[in-house]
């Protein structure tokens, strides 16, 4: 209930008057709901022991860029299934947004199907506007880079196990 | 809790000033904790007063493993970074700026031949935008610390150019495509006149 107000309130900022919630988001400058909601309310925030076998990290971006996402998966080994998910994201209000989407998407599927997740579908998901589309790029490779990071300590310690 | 909203907080309670000063900030912390200090023009300013929520941010992710990962395509992972490779600032803005001014000017021109509704160009803090009335709009700005020229397509999507000596242009690494080629085709495509950006 809170969140909605502020939510409001924030959009309403944004458009410099009263805010009704049927208006289209095209209509004013601010952020898609989602966006806001996923700021207000990021999934899976945290960290994982980067040394946990069982955990792939994908860290991406510079700060001097103004964007950094950290995305870590944790995997169970049986089923090769992405078990948890959590991030840590430096960044505008799109960027946190996106790898908060990524955190949630990821979880219950399979790897294959991880890597298959679009930046498009992301952005189309939040709304995106054309300047932030990179972010949910970042949030694409995000994910691409945990999975690299997975496999990549596999066959380490496959290796060391030799 | 409290940290996690000072994380975030980052954001929230800065939107409204400059973003150069939230960069600027952690970029100085990053450059206190780790050898390599990424962008040279980072530490050319003055950061004005450390930032606390940025503290906040586990700088021990970031360093520990040098500069991340850079999203540019570069599907080999992680790279330390090369100051003797990095493109000079100067040589960067001189070629960014004059492939994004000479994108404007035909563009221009081009606009003005197709008299098409909708049609709009504008340049505005070094951000070329261009939109094509309803069908959407695009994005061309330049990403100095990753020397990138940085395209927002409504065909394509986000890509990264760098330049590409070789074939004197800006080339994403993923598709090996030309930013002014991919330019042409798409905006060609989508107005239904052929234009000449090159």
């Amino acid at each position: 209930m809170m969140l909605r107000v502020v939510g409001k309130r924030l959009l309403g900022a944004a458009a410099g008057g009263q805010a009704s919630p049927a208006l289209a988001p095209a209509a004013r400058r601010g952020y898609h709901e989602r966006v806001v909601d996923h700021y207000n309310n990021p999934r899976n925030v945290g960290t994982f022991d980067k040394d946990d076998p069982d955990v792939g990290t994908g860290l991406v971006g510079a700060p001097a860029c103004g964007d950094v996402m950290k995305l870590q998966i944790r995997v169970d080994e049986g089923s090769g299934r992405v078990v948890d998910a959590r991030f840590k994201t430096f960044g505008c209000g799109s960027a946190i947004a996106s790898s908060s989407v990524a955190s949630e998407w990821v979880k219950g599927k399979q790897m294959e199907e991880i890597v298959a997740i679009k930046n498009t579908e992301i952005a189309k998901h939040l709304s995106l506007p054309p300047v932030k589309l990179h972010c949910s790029m970042l949030a694409e490779d995000a994910i691409k880079a945990a999975v690299k990071d997975y496999e990549a300590k596999k066959v380490k310690l496959a290796k060391a196990d030799e | 809790m409290a940290s996690r909203k000072l994380l975030l907080g980052l954001t929230a309670g800065r939107r409204l000033r400059s973003r150069t000063h939230q960069l600027f900030s952690v970029a100085n912390l990053l450059e206190a904790s780790t050898s390599h200090s990424p962008a040279a023009a980072v530490a050319s300013t003055q950061p004005s007063g450390g930032s606390p929520a940025a503290l906040l941010f586990s700088l021990r992710t970031i360093s520990s493993t040098r500069q991340a990962t850079q999203s540019a395509g570069d599907a080999s992972g992680r790279s330390a970074v090369d100051h003797k490779l990095i493109m000079p600032e100067d040589e960067f803005h001189k070629l960014a700026d004059e492939t994004i001014h000479d994108l404007l000017e035909k563009l221009e021109e081009y606009g003005d031949s197709i008299q098409m509704d909708g049609f709009d160009i504008d340049y505005g803090n070094q951000v070329l935008t261009l939109r094509l009335g309803d069908l959407g709009t695009y994005v061309v700005n330049k990403q100095t610390p990753n020397r990138q020229i940085w395209l927002s397509s409504l065909v394509s999507g986000p890509s990264r150019f760098n330049w590409d000596a070789a074939t004197n242009g800006w080339i994403y690494k993923r598709t090996r495509a030309n930013l002014v080629q991919l330019l042409e085709e798409e905006i060609g495509e989508l107005c239904g006149t052929p234009v000449e950006l090159s």
